[in-house]
């Protein structure tokens, strides 16, 4: 027998269970993401306001040449040194992974204690495994102040 | 009706105690496999240790605070004042050390057994992500004192997080709550280990478990091959596959007591993010990363390091994709077993290396400095030695 044109568009189109099954799929999906979103908004860290832009570091005047101080600006460690042309400041962060370096008098360089990572005076890379020079701040000085800043 | 009797009774007449009964029997008197023996024990160490852990660390959450005003004060609290809290905190550090190298011997011994192949695949795949969550307990956990080798070696840990190109910075400050290692990134770390970390490893674990007695364990026999076992030739999981693990267990519990006594865990000083001490190197388990990470130097260097890093995780979970061959009987596959062997030596030499670097030590009576690299050179100073620390001894070869 031959199948009546009607029978068979009604069988082509989709059913009523079919769409009631797509519509709850897209609507629960809408729910999981509306519900998600939120949450990974709240999940990804708030910015923290203030604080970093410029620091005073204290007995910076009465450091010898050669000599350095650590101080935080914001949520950086920076170290100041005392070179015989004057303030040189640099973020202490050692470019490899973070370690903090310090200022060896004796050799005239920055180095990391972590894989023996050496800066030159100038925060060039002199020796090791870091990819980069550390980055040089600004040194102001006023009076019997000095102040580091990122600009 | 004596007492049990009227607890039976009671579940009977609600519950389908009989299906139970039988499901616990067949597990129960299993049998496995004729060639099981003391090797096979690993995997219920490490499920052992994995309820240790979970019952020390709660022990541990009821007097640990974890901001980093607190935290560090929190575990001398533990240590000095209540009672038995330095047995609990020392059982908890030891503990996972000793879980990871459980974890790591179960692996090597499923890996020279070929017991991840055919029908076990996904056994396998479920383990290595157990070992990936376990390493991560190791990481979050250790950041939670607060104190100095804590917290430089989660700066470190989590610097090499932007290394990973494209989503590197996202992923770093996404890790520490922040642009630095702070509260912040405590907070995460104490709600990763305590929270989100042991439920995953529970399903895990339960998804590995029913596996595991899916398939029963793996013989020696070609995959294809695998012969139904004779009931009568095979060990009886209880009572004589669960005696052995009872000794091993009896005896690991020993061992974590010996070591808490013996070799108890500092707690140090707390965390300064204004010096990184000297020398500060990561738990043994991260050592071989450690040192591999160094030979990639330049710009790139970092990059790629973290991929080399990266692929042996990534090898260890396709392996049973890439190793398709029948056989299992270590003897029938050199190619496979010459691999692992490769692998875990290089392991070992890069994790001695690790150790080493950057430390003197006595050869044939010449004084040497292993380099960060690994080589030796000759000590600096010779006219006078430097003594070593007390925690850091110097290897001396006899000679001297």
């Amino acid at each position: 027998m031959k199948e009546s044109p009607v029978t068979s568009s009604i069988e082509e189109q989709p059913s009523r269970r079919t769409f009631l099954d797509a519509l709850i799929a897209c609507c629960s999906a809408v729910a999981a993401v509306a519900l998600a979103a939120p949450a990974g908004l709240y999940l990804w860290p708030a910015a923290k306001g203030g604080g970093g832009e410029k620091a005073e570091v204290e007995g910076a005047k009465s450091l010898p040449v050669g000599g350095s101080k650590m101080v935080q600006l914001g949520a950086e460690a920076v170290i100041l040194v005392r070179q015989r042309e004057g303030f040189a400041a640099f973020s202490a962060v050692c470019t490899h992974l973070g370690c903090l370096v310090k200022w060896n008098t004796e050799k005239g360089q920055f180095i990391c204690p972590c894989h023996a990572a050496a800066f030159g005076p100038d925060g060039e890379v002199l020796g090791g495994p870091p990819p980069s020079p550390l980055p040089r701040l600004k040194v102001q000085e006023a009076g019997d102040k000095v102040y580091v800043s990122k600009t | 009706m004596d007492r049990p009797g009227r607890i039976n009774r009671f579940l009977e007449q609600r519950y389908n105690m009989e299906a139970v009964r039988g499901f616990v029997d067949k597990q129960i008197h299993k049998r496995l496999p004729p060639h099981t023996g003391w090797l096979h024990v690993f995997g219920s160490l490490s499920l052992f240790l994995f309820i240790s852990q979970t019952i020390t660390g709660i022990l541990l959450l009821i007097y640990y605070r974890p901001t980093p005003k607190e935290a560090h004060e929190s575990i001398k609290y533990i240590t000095a004042d209540v009672q038995f809290g330095w047995l609990y905190r020392q059982i908890h550090a030891w503990g996972a050390s000793v879980m990871i190298a459980a974890v790591v011997l179960h692996m090597v011994r499923t890996f020279f057994w070929g017991a991840y192949k055919k029908p076990r695949e996904l056994t396998w795949v479920t383990g290595v992500l157990i070992f990936i969550v376990t390493i991560t307990f190791g990481f979050t956990g250790y950041l939670l004192p607060w104190n100095q080798i804590a917290f430089w070696a989660t700066t470190v840990g989590t610097e090499s997080a932007n290394k990973v190109p494209v989503i590197g910075d996202w992923l770093q400050y996404f890790l520490r709550g922040g642009d630095a290692v702070t509260g912040e990134t405590l907070s995460r770390f104490f709600v990763v280990h305590v929270i989100i970390l042991p439920w995953v490893l529970t399903g895990l674990v339960a998804i590995h478990l029913f596996l595991m007695r899916a398939n029963n364990l793996s013989t020696l026999e070609p995959v294809g091959e695998e012969r139904p076992m004779d009931p009568a030739k095979g060990i009886p999981f209880y009572p004589v596959h669960v005696a052995k693990e009872g000794v091993v267990i009896v005896l690991l519990l020993a061992v974590l007591v010996a070591l808490s006594v013996l070799s108890p865990w500092e707690i140090g000083e707390p965390a300064d993010p204004l010096e990184t001490p000297e020398h500060i190197k990561p738990e043994w388990y991260f050592l071989p990363s450690y040192q591999l990470l160094k030979y990639f130097q330049g710009p790139y260097g970092a990059v790629i390091g973290v991929f080399a890093v990266s692929l042996p995780f990534v090898f260890l979970f396709f392996w049973p994709f890439i190793d398709r061959t029948k056989e299992r009987h270590p003897k029938k596959r050199p190619l496979s077993v010459a691999i692992g062997l490769f692998a875990l030596s290089s392991a070992l030499v890069l994790g001695i290396l690790g150790y080493y670097s950057g430390k003197q030590v006595t050869l044939f009576g010449q004084r040497y400095r292993v380099t960060e690299l690994g080589w030796l050179e000759p000590a600096a100073n010779e006219a006078h030695p430097e003594r070593p620390a007390k925690s850091e001894p110097a290897l001396i070869i006899p000679g001297e």
